[in-house]
Parts: C-alpha cells; sequence; structure tokens
C-alpha cells in the first residue's frame, strides 16, 4: 500500500499543464522510482476530480464516471513509496469533496493512515486575474474585462464568474478546505517565480516537493496555455459574441482555441500584454498582503519565495481590452483567417483524398453489382418479396442462413 | 437538554445544535434558534444543505437516510459553494460571505436536492431489463410516433390494454397537437432523457438554427416512416380521439395528463448529476423509470407548478414553422384525422396569464423536489 501521496489541487495558471505533462510522459522512469502517476491518458486526473466535484465540462463528464473512485483504487494498491495526484481544478472542491477525497486516498483523522501532503502551487493575483479572465474568453465567453473584474469584485461573490474565480483563486480559503486535517509540516505552497526569474525556477521548486530531483526525465516538450495580448483576446471575444450560437463546443475547442488562439494568435507576442487597470490595484495589492499574512501565520512549508505572491503592477501598461486599437486587432484578424484558410485547404485536400477512395469503393462494388450471379438472386429476392408465401420463405432461408453462419 | 446562550463565540456550538434540532425534524429557522449542541463531524454542513433539511422537515418527515444525505451532500454543478452560517464562527477574511440560511434562494436549494436524488437513483442499482410484449400475428399493427409526450400517453394505455406497439404491417400514426404545446412536450421529454438545455436557451438555439425539435416536426416523422412503409400506411393525427380506431382498439383512450415545466426542470437539474454518476444510457433509463414516476406522483400537487408556454419573442417564427409544416403535410397528401389548422399556435391571453409559465418556477422546483425526496411511495431510496 501507498505510504505517501502528493495531492496537487491547483492553483490554475500556475504550471500545472506543464508539470502533469511531465508526469504523464515520464510514468515508467517514476515508477521505477517508487512514484506512482497512475494516468492513462494526460486528462485522467482531470476526469477524476470532474468526478469527485460532480461537475459538468461541456460534455467531458460523460468520460469521467466513476474516474475519482478508480484512480483512489490505483494509489491505495500502489506497492511503491509515492503516488501523485495532480489538477488544478481540484482547488474548487467543497468540504464533503475533499472529505471523500482524503478518505478514499486512505487518509485517517487520528492518524496511522496514508501520509498525505496538500501541494497548493500559488501565483500573484496581479498575473492570476487577468490570465483568468482571458481563460474565460479561451472558453467561450463574450464577457468585457470590466465586467469580470465588477464581478470578482463584488462582496456578495453571488455570480458564477465570481464564485468559480475564488473558490480556485483564493489561497488561505482552499487551504482551509484541503488542509483543515493535516498538520502544516504536510502543506506545502509552492511559489511560482516573479517575472524575470530563471526559467527552470518553477520546475526545480515542483522537483523539490514531488521528490523528482535527479530522476532522468524528459523534459524537453512544453505543453503550456500560451498567453494572448490584448487585441488577441479582444478579437477572440469578438468571434464568441458572433459564433457561439451557432458554433458546437466540439468544433470550438480545434478551430478557436486550439487552431487560433494557442497556435495562430498567442505567436504574436510584440501585441500589448494584458494587466490590471490602475483603480483595481490597491484592492489586489492589499488581497495579496492577506494572502502572505494568512500562509505566514499558519505555518505551511513554503516552497519558494512568499514575496513572490506580491504581484508587480507596473510590469506592463494597461491597455484596456475592451477598447483596443482596432488596427492591432485587424492585424490579428488577418493572422486568423490566414490561420483558417490554410486549415480549410488541408481539409479540402483531405476531402479530395477521400472523395478519391469513395470513388474507388464504389466503383469496386458496382463491378461486383455486374456480376450475373449477383443479379440472378437480386431478381429472386425481389420476385420472391411480391408474395406472402415468397416472404414466408425467404424469412426460412434467411433463418437458416442465420443458423449456419452461426455453427460455421 | 439545551443551553440558550447568546454569546458570539459559542456560534459554532448554536450551528451544531441546529443542526442536532434539525435532524430530528426540527424546522425553527436559523436566525431564531440559540440552543448549544456537540460537534457531529469534521465540518458544519453548508447553509444550503441545512435550509433544504429544514424544508423538507418543514413538508414532511423526511426518512433518516434522506436527512444524512442531505447534510452529507454538495450542491451539484456550478455555482456558489458550500455556504457558512451567519454567526457560527467568527467573521473570517477569506471565504464567501456567511448567509441567513432562509435568505438562499430556491435555486441554490434545487442543486442540493438534485444532487441526493441523483444518488437515490443510482443507489437503487440498475433497473430490471423488462422484455418488451409482443404484439398479436393475426391483429393489424400499429406505432405511436410525433409528439413523444402525447405518444407515449396514449401507447401507455394500449399497452394496458394488451395491444402493444408493432405487428403485422403497422399503421404509423403520427399524433401531434400544436406546435406550441409540441415544443414544450418536446423539452420535458429530452429532460427526462438525453437532457436539454433550460427551455429559453434551448428555444432560441432551436430558432438560430431553424430548427424544430424532434418529435415535434410532424412532416420530417412523416417522411421517414413513408421511406421505410410506404405512404399509405402513414397517418398524420391530430384528433387524439381517432387514435383508439386507427390503432384496431375500439374503446376510448382518456387523454393524457401532462407534466408541469418544473417536473422536466427538476429532472434536467438530476440528469447533469447523473451524467457524471452513470453511462449516458443508464441515466436515461433512470430519468424515465425511476424519476419520472416520482415525480408524476407529485407534479400537479405542487402549488405554482404549470405548462409552459412559448416568451413571446419566439412566437413569430412558432407560428411561421407550424405553417410551414401545415402545408408540407397538405402537399404531401398524408390522411390526416383530425384538422391541420391546429398545428398552428393559437396564441390567447391564457398565454401571458399567471395560468400558464414562460420558464420554469425556481420556487415551484423546490417545491416538488421536496415532496420527491420524501415520497413515501418510493421504492428506490438508498438502502432500501
Amino acid at each position: 500500500m501507498t505510504r505517501r501521496v502528493l495531492l496537487h489541487v491547483g492553483t490554475p495558471k500556475t504550471g500545472t499543464s506543464y508539470l502533469q505533462d511531465v508526469l504523464f510522459r515520464n510514468k515508467r522512469t517514476l515508477a521505477e522510482n517508487g512514484i506512482l502517476y497512475a494516468a492513462d491518458r494526460h486528462d485522467a486526473h482531470f476526469l477524476a476530480a470532474l468526478d469527485l466535484m460532480r461537475l459538468p465540462w461541456g460534455g467531458l463528464e460523460r468520460e469521467a464516471v466513476g474516474a475519482w473512485d478508480r484512480l483512489a483504487e490505483q494509489v491505495r494498491g500502489w506497492h511503491g513509496e509515492t503516488a501523485v495526484i495532480s489538477h488544478e481544478i481540484l482547488a474548487a472542491a467543497s468540504r464533503a469533496q475533499v472529505g471523500r477525497a482524503l478518505a478514499s486516498l486512505g487518509h485517517e483523522r487520528q492518524g496511522g493512515g496514508v501520509e498525505v501532503h496538500l501541494v497548493l502551487s500559488v501565483r500573484d493575483l496581479v498575473r492570476q486575474i487577468p490570465a483568468e479572465w482571458q481563460e474565460n474568453i479561451k472558453h467561450r465567453s463574450g464577457m468585457s474585462y470590466r465586467r469580470f473584474l465588477a464581478r470578482i469584485t463584488d462582496p456578495t461573490r453571488n455570480s458564477r464568474i465570481a464564485s468559480w474565480f475564488w473558490s480556485v483563486q483564493e489561497i488561505p480559503e482552499i487551504l482551509d478546505r484541503w488542509g483543515a486535517d493535516l498538520p502544516p509540516e504536510r502543506v506545502h505552497v509552492v511559489t511560482v517565480p516573479s517575472p524575470g526569474g530563471a526559467p527552470d525556477l518553477l520546475w526545480k521548486r515542483f522537483s523539490q516537493v514531488f521528490g523528482l530531483e535527479g530522476m532522468d526525465l524528459h523534459l524537453e516538450e512544453e505543453r503550456v496555455n500560451p498567453s494572448l495580448g490584448v487585441p488577441e483576446t479582444a478579437l477572440i471575444r469578438r468571434i464568441n459574441r458572433s459564433a457561439n450560437r451557432v458554433l458546437p463546443p466540439a468544433d470550438y475547442r480545434p478551430l478557436v482555441r486550439e487552431l487560433l488562439a494557442h497556435q495562430t494568435l498567442s505567436r504574436r507576442v510584440l501585441s500589448p500584454r494584458l494587466a490590471l487597470p490602475p483603480e483595481q490595484v490597491p484592492w489586489v495589492q492589499e488581497r495579496e498582503a492577506a494572502f502572505v499574512a494568512a500562509i505566514e501565520r499558519r505555518g505551511y512549508d513554503v516552497v519558494g519565495d512568499l514575496h513572490d505572491l506580491r504581484g508587480n503592477a507596473g510590469l506592463h501598461p494597461f491597455v484596456d481590452p475592451d477598447k483596443p486599437r482596432e488596427r492591432d486587432v485587424a492585424g490579428a484578424a488577418v493572422d486568423a483567417i490566414k490561420a483558417l484558410l490554410l486549415e480549410t485547404a488541408r481539409m479540402r485536400a483531405e476531402e479530395e483524398r477521400l472523395r478519391a477512395e469513395l470513388d474507388e469503393t464504389r466503383d469496386a462494388l458496382s463491378r461486383s453489382y455486374l456480376r450475373p450471379s449477383y443479379r440472378l438472386r437480386e431478381k429472386a429476392v425481389k420476385g420472391l418479396t411480391r408474395g406472402r408465401v415468397g416472404r414466408g420463405l425467404l424469412s426460412v432461408y434467411r433463418l437458416a442462413r442465420g443458423r449456419s453462419s452461426r455453427s460455421a | 437538554m439545551i443551553e440558550t446562550v447568546d454569546e458570539p463565540e459559542v456560534g459554532e456550538r448554536r450551528a451544531w445544535g441546529w443542526v442536532a434540532h434539525l435532524t430530528d425534524g426540527g424546522t425553527t429557522p436559523w436566525r431564531d434558534w440559540s440552543g448549544l449542541g456537540a460537534s457531529q463531524g469534521r465540518y458544519l454542513p453548508g447553509a444550503q444543505q441545512l435550509e433544504l433539511l429544514r424544508r423538507l422537515n418543514l413538508s414532511g418527515r423526511p426518512d433518516p437516510e434522506v436527512a444524512a444525505a442531505v447534510l452529507a451532500s454538495s450542491p451539484a454543478g456550478r455555482g456558489r459553494p458550500d455556504l457558512e452560517l451567519v454567526g457560527a464562527g467568527p467573521e473570517s477574511e477569506f471565504g464567501p460571505a456567511p448567509v441567513d440560511p432562509a435568505a438562499l434562494s430556491a435555486g441554490e436549494l434545487v442543486r442540493v436536492a438534485a444532487s441526493v436524488l441523483a444518488d437515490q437513483l443510482v443507489d437503487a442499482g440498475p433497473l430490471p431489463v423488462a422484455e418488451p410484449p409482443r404484439p398479436s400475428w393475426w391483429r393489424r399493427g400499429y406505432r405511436l410516433v410525433g409528439d413523444p409526450e402525447l405518444a407515449d400517453g396514449l401507447r401507455e394505455q394500449l399497452v394496458a390494454r394488451g395491444r402493444p406497439p408493432g405487428g403485422r404491417e403497422p399503421r404509423i400514426l403520427v399524433v401531434g397537437t400544436d406546435l406550441a404545446t409540441m415544443t414544450a412536450h418536446a423539452w420535458g421529454h429530452r429532460a427526462f432523457g438525453e437532457g436539454v438545455n433550460a427551455w429559453g436557451e434551448w428555444l432560441r438555439l432551436l430558432r438560430e438554427r431553424s430548427e424544430l425539435p424532434y418529435g415535434a416536426d410532424l412532416l420530417a416523422a412523416a417522411r421517414v416512416w413513408e421511406r421505410r412503409v410506404g405512404k399509405t400506411r402513414v397517418a398524420v393525427v391530430l384528433d387524439p380521439a381517432a387514435v383508439p380506431r386507427l390503432a384496431g382498439d375500439r374503446r376510448r383512450l382518456a387523454a393524457p395528463t401532462y407534466l408541469p415545466g418544473e417536473a422536466g426542470e427538476l429532472a434536467r437539474k438530476v440528469g447533469s448529476v447523473l451524467a457524471l454518476l452513470v453511462l449516458p444510457e443508464e441515466g436515461e433509463r433512470l430519468l424515465r423509470l425511476r424519476l419520472r414516476p416520482r415525480v408524476r406522483r407529485h407534479a400537479h400537487r405542487v402549488h405554482g407548478a404549470l405548462p409552459l408556454a412559448v416568451p413571446a419573442q419566439h412566437r413569430d417564427w412558432l407560428e411561421g414553422a407550424a405553417e410551414r409544416m401545415r402545408r408540407g403535410i397538405k402537399r404531401a397528401g398524408y390522411a390526416v384525422h383530425g384538422n391541420l389548422d391546429d398545428l398552428v399556435p393559437r396564441w390567447t391571453s391564457l398565454e401571458d396569464s399567471p395560468e400558464i409559465s414562460q420558464a420554469p418556477s425556481p420556487e415551484a422546483t423546490l417545491d416538488l423536489a421536496v415532496r420527491v425526496l420524501l415520497d413515501d411511495e418510493a421504492d428506490d431510496r438508498s438502502g432500501r
């Protein structure tokens, strides 16, 4: 049975996709080192989280039935030392769901069970707020930045946007829900380095907390969620508002999110970056300070520097994505049209190839229909189906043929 | 023995006292509660769960298992997380603001109820697979298609008389009524099946795609069956009284009773949780065969549960579609029983009256959910 479970529950936009990708691609190496990352597909832990939290996700939840229990069973049955579970949406789990998750992994409140370690990777709100809005846009939202900010600053948090945002971004509250039954030394807060830090610093911090140091892992391909600039995000928002109602989610994902946002528009790195409006900076800084004070007070294990949680609001000048420079948006739109044209051309070529293949198949089928024996059989069947007796004889023949083919 | 205190620092014990009170069937609102109790678990249930249990207690005596399931659940889907009771502890500078549970919206409580109901449906075990009755070979057969609620309601009665569908050279009866009613029926039918968007959103999408819902498009249904069996065996039936005669049964059939919009709304919410618990086919069977009978027993007792009406902004579109359907059926030359003009909705002042609902009422949906959770006749509660 597993002795130790490292449970990484968030937060979004803190390098989690990269970490999960490395863990998935290096499952074998990890297992040789006594670490289980139980995943038969790269989103296995995402599905487990959907199942645990009963969260619909555009139909994907249908693939998640029973996924958490299967994952927990694999973790409990692991013969090695450590098992790792990682997904950022787990940050939003309720207390009841946390209780169920910990119990299913073998955790015992009074001690004696599996040693559960909670890992929470965190980033400053100055970067997280625009990143969350952008993520909403890449998930079909047409909401303006101003409206998004108004929602998340509304103290009632009644809207879905606000309740989701804070459930995955309010660090002390996430730790309250997930860490209430754990001693503080088993709660590890990994900070995302401030902009300008060494590129591999975050990975080093993850390696340290997950015990991956010294292992020969393949790290070369990054599967990250690339960020968009101001005009590019504004363009996707306009596309959402225009096409959302007619474009099914199954087509939106590959065409808008992947082709346009990730593969095309994210390459426009010279565009102005998203930032906080100046009037929002004071309350964001006040929240960040409160987060830091709470983490310090509770005595968690901090991997990195808590100073990283105080964002640099002056890093990028604020450019309003609700009123972008139309020239910039037009430039982004031309790139988007070009990408769609190339994709359409590729699909036309594919369609042509398939059409040729279909024609060949049809020709072959027609040739077989022209054989005299086929035409004779066809004529006989047509004749028999005209009368009741004939139909009966045909049924008996089909029954007999079925039997003989089964016995054969 | 309950000790009465009013110091704010004993808020958590006061909350545990309220939990015990509700578990014992109490109905006192949180703001009027002052007794203390001992902790019964690792965390206090959320305000939504506690208030739902209070509503259950107000309406009846819930089974202890149901009460425990409510307290252990979490609201399904996206929305506000478990909320804390105002005054149950020191104010935290983090997390959502604590609430007075009596002020929670009905929709918040339905999220909890849907989660508990979905668990009940699944925990009762797999449904037995019933062998469909076989039609007599000597009788002319029939099939009922078209408006799914109307067809199901009539077919059920015929099956009960020993006249299952199918059989020798069946006559295809495409049954229907005005298009607005059929559209509402199609929505409710999908809610108890494969799942559906909220009523208003669903109508909006249909309109944008210029689509009629499956079952409500009688012309499309007639064409499909014409291709299979030939035109002579297809009849469009807008007069339900003609169905028994056409199906080869002389006795009259009762007019089917339809579920209000709130029944569909509750099924929709339960169905979205079921999608995470069982495979789609099993989920649809649980909704149709296990939830629907429970809902049917209570839906018409719920105050404010009403038939759904089409909101004003979609009426011109449905009128146009109904007119095209009327002309299409006439032009195609199908046998028609009843008046084809009945396909076109006639909007009356009733459509805008309080007797008809343009969207399911959250309060009535909650009332229905409470009654279904309290259903004494349910044979599918967990552990039974």
